[in-house]
């Protein structure tokens, strides 16, 4: 296309320059019309995102507890002998891991929206969403909060996948600790 | 519009310049493989190096001083303006998984990250693994930054100048989480699939092995030759050799 206007592209200065402007509009709406999205921008399967809501005071309720059955195992931390492994949101299970052909199940920190952690010396250092906790481990069967730096770590307020739809957050049901996927009869309005 | 292209490349060499000098700095420094003081699977959005707490989250990497344990002090954070998912510290440098592409950020001084280089060949927010001259990467189509129709795949890229990351091989994989490299074997998780072994006696060019299909994977730490993995049946703990045995040694299964 371009090179069929420069051939006739007349010498004509003024026309020259306006066939010139007229190609850059072009250009500028292809690009524009290529960034607009229709707006379903992919099919909608019936099911959604929907926001685990938590209140602040719920998710300040962080305790040593003793030890838990696995559930749903997430990322895994090794210190020494020890192993630390994340409850999805939920907390940490610590075992003893000395002899891994026998690790002990030790005890389990119950802090909600916990996913991620690690270690180091005597002290573990977690999420509790937006929290950063530290907990002194230097006794393994009895881990103690030492420090809560508030709003450590910034949150996403949509779920952590692309091309799906979810329930808008709505700030005042409370704070979003997760999200759950589930059969939806209406398309939600959110999208990412 | 004409007026501001010398400053822009002007602005763009000396940029240039400062990668070419920060990755010669790089190749100076002499420090442990693993600079990390425990281990955590290449899932994780949280990482330790020396007294440096990295936490990778939404679209910022947050780092704080850790000398005094129980108080982390922040030292600084680096907005990236995409999502970030993981951070696997690898001698002097950070690999950082964002929604689009491999960040590598040379930590040489701890407390203040650089960015090295943006590998934005691949759309991924999935983990990365470093051994030696490659970093291993696994995308997982569907979820996370992908495009709805693109595949899962392993993708294998040469890192040995971070500052211009080069991608080198790429391999079909079904559903890959969390990766581990060790000795000449690289173990990727495959959720509900099971955990597949890879073979890198050649690091360029992974070959496929085997997949435990009866072991549901999604984080995995290995660590001479001892292998720990999560999934949705539980902890399971392996001990393998270089000729490819694979023995367990214990489960914590989910109840």
């Amino acid at each position: 296309m371009v090179s069929k206007m420069k051939i006739s592209l007349p010498n004509h200065s003024a026309m020259k320059y306006s066939l010139l402007l007229l190609l850059l509009v072009a250009l500028i709406v292809s690009c524009t019309t290529e960034r607009d999205e229709p707006l379903q921008r992919f099919p909608f399967d019936g099911t959604g995102y929907r926001p685990i809501y938590s209140t602040e005071e719920n998710l300040a309720k962080i305790e040593t507890i003793g030890a838990q059955p696995l559930a749903k195992p997430g990322k895994i931390y090794l210190l020494d002998n020890y192993l630390f492994i994340n409850e999805s949101g939920q907390g940490i299970h610590i075992i003893d891991n000395a002899d891994p052909k026998n690790p002990k199940n030790l005890s389990f920190i119950s802090i909600p929206g916990n996913y991620d952690i690690a270690a180091k010396g005597s002290f573990l250092y977690a999420d509790n969403l937006s929290n950063l906790l530290v907990f002194n481990i230097s006794d393994p069967k009895s881990p103690k909060l030492a420090k809560t730096i508030p709003n450590a770590i910034p949150v996403n307020n949509y779920p952590p996948f692309n091309n799906v739809y979810f329930e808008c957050v709505e700030s005042k049901k409370g704070i979003v600790t997760g999200w759950e996927k589930v059969p939806m009869s209406e398309m939600p309005k959110c999208s990412r | 519009m004409k007026r501001f292209a010398p400053i822009i490349f002007i602005c763009l060499t000396l940029i240039g310049l400062f990668l070419l000098l920060t990755g010669c700095e790089d190749g100076r420094t002499d420090s442990a493989l693993n600079p990390q003081s425990g281990t955590g699977g290449s899932m994780a959005r949280f990482a330790i190096t020396g007294t440096t707490l990295y936490i990778v989250s939404k679209q910022t990497l947050e780092v704080y001083d850790i000398a005094d344990g129980a108080n982390p002090v922040k030292a600084t954070d680096k907005n990236m303006s995409v999502g970030i998912e993981t951070i696997f510290p690898y001698k002097d440098n950070l690999y950082i998984g964002a929604s689009d592409g491999m960040y590598i950020f040379n930590n040489t001084n701890p407390k203040n990250p650089q960015l090295l280089s943006k590998f934005q060949h691949i759309q991924s927010c999935d983990p990365v693994v470093v051994r030696d001259k490659y970093a291993y990467v696994t995308l997982r189509s569907g979820v996370t930054c992908r495009p709805q129709n693109s595949l899962s795949s392993l993708d294998v890229i040469d890192i040995s100048n971070p500052v211009d990351p080069k991608m080198v091989h790429t391999q079909r994989m079904s559903s890959p989480y969390g990766l581990a490299v060790s000795g000449n074997k690289l173990f990727v998780c495959e959720g509900s699939l099971g955990l597949t072994l890879l073979d890198i006696t050649n690091p360029a060019l992974p070959v496929f092995k085997q997949t435990f299909g009866d072991l549901p994977a999604y984080d995995v730490i290995a660590r001479d030759k001892h292998l720990i993995v999560t999934g949705e049946k539980g902890l399971f703990q392996f001990k393998y050799d270089d000729a490819d045995n694979v023995e367990l040694l214990s489960k914590i299964p989910v109840l």
